[in-house]
């Protein structure tokens, strides 16, 4: 956690920094502006300093439970020895390396249907929102199986998404755009669910859609969760719309010849790397434990089976 | 590459672990085979007899070259022979006790199957042979295997023994046969012998050089009696020249010499004297009375010689020369009647030679033919004599049991223990295999399994940068199953582990 974003949090936690929404852009905007003029001269630190605070006053709900957040599978800052944890982190830096510290739009997308791209979309996402300068929209792109909307857990009403967002026209982009409890992210979820055409985004409106996001916040990283690469011919459409393309490998489901195929349909410029996912591991169930009492284990499973038993008689 | 096999560790072990269920219900499985194939496995005895081929006594070299001794080549595979033969296994089976039941032909030949199937020989060394037998009873393993030692051991030596026999046997025939040859062809060579006496080896060369030497003899007499006939000429012509008697000339030839020697001293006195000089007077007074005595011998001579007898004055002699002339002579007629007769000897001889010759060279061509087939005849009886002396100690040697011999190095004994797997190995090799069998699985099915699992594959295949490899991410409900699936997974593991080890302790401590 970088000093701006522990001073920041401490400035929040005094009530000394107010928490504007995203929709009153003009007002930070203007302010930007006018202190990016004042500071032409100003030091990389104190530009992203600024721009935090702007991010900052982004509009946020109720955090996520963290037991929830551990049930979907999401990543969070205190499960800092994970290794899953440090494999995003990874991802995140060299996109950042990648793009020059431009904010970009990164297609994440699976060799094999199953291959867990929504997965990595989301925590890639959740790993930009670990820095306090950066924010991430991740945008769910797969409508034939989205995964996204499982985020709300909180919300009641129904809420749109993007299909709604192409579909009609009076619709504004903030309608769309949902904060879930996790601070500096914020989702589009697929919207209803219905066969859209390819045509959707080749579409005009889609184009900008990307493009006024992509504006909105210099420090905001997009990330779309695109349908499996073998399954869908929009993936490659939806391709040529983003900067970058990050090809997920699911351990033990693709085959050579599916990631050359992948590989090829994805022009070099854009393709940013592989990330192999899921790899099995060896959870630590405590192995200390079974070394000083082998029997406690088999206890344990005895009493939880009986627990159980007696649970259901309830 | 040491990352990528340390890779493929992890790889395995991981992949062992989502699939614990499986691999721990292959243990237990496996485990619990080998617990009741061990319980059931028969036990089996083995016993073995070792035998030493010996053929390095001190026998052999001394009888080097005189006998022979039967060589065997592969010795495992000559006892091979022998006791897979049918009558040994035969007599191996009535004298061990198998065909007590009486049964009948075709269970019998199951049993020699079964019975050879069970007999192992090996050759260990070069004059080694082992025989193992095994069997469920030790008993009769012990038992079959003693016999099989000794039967093979009298069987080989009788057959080593026949063989040297016939050996010998034919040998000897053989001799016979040459002996009666060789005594034939020294009939026909005597026989012959007795017809042609000349003729015999060499008799061509003696010939010639006695008609050489008679040759020379001839020439040579010849020449001498060329030479004697001259000489013979040469006499007589001397002979007719000389007087038979020297005397007359004699008496005469002193008076004349007596004038001549008067008349030089009357000449030498006329030239210092007168004729009227005594001396001289004298002198020729006495000459004339010798000239007077000269007229008068002759006188006498020739009155003698007209009265027809000779008158032998005691001063005639005979003529030493014509007498030595004469004796030469007649010595020369002798000398060539002798040569004539030699000579004549010496040609008679050559004609007798000569014809001898003639008889010689006709008989010789049939006495080297005979000559030959008595000498070939000669050298192969003799040889054969000597083979058959051989023959004859190689028997000796054999039926004496000196040459090639066979000793039970190593008697068979009672088996006590049973061999083979036991019913601890095969426990054990349960638990090795239960143990590998689930990795070798896994092994097996990755190295098929044609998906990727390693991410290094595809930054090394396609040249795509691997950002990173992200590990399952375990949710907290999910390390709880998984807790307590290792619990059970593990009870389960001790139950068997348990069980094997209970049933192997109650097995070792033989209560049952």
């Amino acid at each position: 956690m970088s000093k701006i974003e522990k001073a920041l949090n401490k400035a929040k936690a005094t009530g000394g920094l107010r928490v504007v929404s995203p929709q009153d852009r003009t007002d930070p905007g203007q302010q930007l502006s006018t202190v990016s003029a004042g500071l032409v001269s100003a030091s990389e630190v104190e530009l992203r300093a600024s721009r935090s605070e702007l991010i900052a006053r982004m509009r946020e709900i109720a955090p996520l439970d963290k037991g929830f957040m551990a049930k979907s599978r999401i990543i969070h800052p205190e499960m800092d020895e994970n290794g899953t944890v440090r494999a995003f982190r990874e991802i995140r830096t060299k996109v950042v390396q990648r793009s020059q510290g431009r904010n970009c739009i990164i297609m994440v997308t699976s060799v094999t249907g199953e291959g867990g791209s929504s997965f990595v979309a989301m925590n890639l996402g959740a790993a930009f929102a670990f820095d306090a300068g950066k924010t991430a929209l991740l945008m769910d792109c797969n409508f034939r199986n989205p995964s996204l909307h499982n985020l709300f857990t909180t919300h009641k009403n129904p809420f749109y998404g993007l299909t709604d967002y192409l579909e009609n026209t009076n619709m504004d982009i903030s309608e769309i755009i949902h904060p879930v409890g996790i601070e500096r992210l914020r989702v589009i979820p697929s919207g209803g669910r219905r066969e859209i055409p390819a045509e959707y985004f080749t579409s005009i409106k889609m184009k900008r859609l990307l493009d006024s996001i992509r504006e909105r916040y210099h420090e905001r990283y997009i990330i779309l969760d695109a349908p499996p690469m073998t399954e869908s011919a929009d993936t490659q459409i939806l391709a040529e719309l983003c900067d970058y393309v990050l090809l997920v490998v699911p351990y033990g489901k693709a085959t050579e010849t599916q990631v050359t195929a992948s590989v090829k349909a994805i022009s070099e410029k854009k393709l940013l790397g592989v990330v192999f996912n899921n790899e099995p591991q060896v959870p630590d169930l405590g192995w200390r434990d079974i070394f000083r009492n082998p029997f406690s284990f088999i206890s344990q499973a005895i009493s939880h089976k009986n627990n159980y038993k007696t649970s259901r008689a309830k | 590459m040491n990352m990528h096999s340390e890779q493929r560790r992890n790889l395995l072990i991981n992949e062992a672990f989502s699939r614990r269920k499986q691999a721990v219900a292959i243990f237990v499985a496996v485990n619990l085979i080998a617990l009741v194939v061990g319980l059931s496995w028969p036990k089996g005895f083995s016993a073995s007899s070792t035998i030493l081929v010996d053929d390095k006594k001190i026998i052999q070299p001394l009888m080097q070259g005189a006998a022979v001794a039967t060589e065997v080549a592969d010795r495992a595979r000559m006892a091979r022979e022998v006791i897979y033969g049918r009558k040994m296994l035969n007599q191996v089976l009535a004298d061990v006790g198998w065909l007590k039941g009486k049964p009948s032909p075709e269970e019998q030949g199951k049993i020699i199957e079964k019975v050879s199937k069970r007999i192992t020989i090996t050759g260990t060394g070069k004059d080694i042979i082992k025989i193992e037998y095994r069997d469920e009873d030790p008993e009769r393993a012990f038992r079959t295997t003693q016999r099989l030692a000794e039967l093979f051991i009298a069987e080989s030596l009788g057959a080593k023994a026949a063989e040297s026999q016939a050996a010998f046997d034919f040998i000897d025939k053989q001799t016979e046969e040459y002996h009666e040859k060789l005594t034939k062809a020294e009939e026909q060579l005597k026989e012959f012998r007795s017809a042609n006496l000349d003729a015999r080896p060499g008799s061509d060369a003696d010939i010639s050089s006695r008609l050489s030497t008679l040759q020379t003899k001839i020439e040579q007499t010849d020449q001498d009696l060329k030479e004697t006939e001259v000489k013979k000429t040469s006499l007589e012509k001397q002979l007719s020249g000389e007087a038979e008697v020297a005397t007359v000339l004699s008496r005469e030839g002193q008076y004349r010499s007596r004038i001549a020697e008067l008349q030089s001293q009357l000449d030498t006195l006329r030239l210092s004297y007168l004729e009227t000089y005594p001396d001289i007077v004298r002198i020729r007074h006495q000459i004339d009375d010798l000239k007077e005595a000269i007229i008068s011998d002759r006188a006498q001579r020739d009155a003698a010689k007209a009265s027809g007898r000779v008158t032998i004055d005691e001063n005639v002699i005979n003529n030493p020369m014509y007498q030595q002339l004469k004796r030469d002579l007649s010595q020369t007629q002798i000398t060539m009647d002798t040569l004539n007769a030699r000579l004549n000897e010496a040609k008679r001889q050559l004609q007798q030679e000569l014809e001898r010759g003639r008889r010689v060279h006709g008989g010789e061509a049939t006495l080297t033919e005979l000559t030959r087939d008595y000498q070939v005849n000669r050298d192969i009886y003799q040889d054969l004599l000597k083979r058959r002396e051989n023959a004859r100690v190689s028997m000796h040697m054999d039926t004496e049991r000196q040459g090639l011999n066979f000793k039970i190095q190593e008697p068979a004994t009672l088996p006590l223990e049973p061999i083979g797997l036991r019913f601890i190995h095969i426990i054990i090799g349960g638990l090795v295999l239960g143990t590998i069998l689930p990795f070798l699985l896994i092994y097996l099915m990755l190295q098929a399994d044609q998906k990727i699992r390693i991410g290094l594959v595809i930054t090394e295949k396609h040249k795509i940068p691997l950002l990173a490899t992200i590990p399952h991410l375990w949710v907290s409900s999910e390390v709880a199953v998984a807790r307590r699936e290792v619990g059970w997974l593990s009870l389960a593991v001790s139950v068997s582990l348990l069980v094997t080890v209970g049933v192997s302790f109650l097995r070792i401590m033989k209560v049952f």
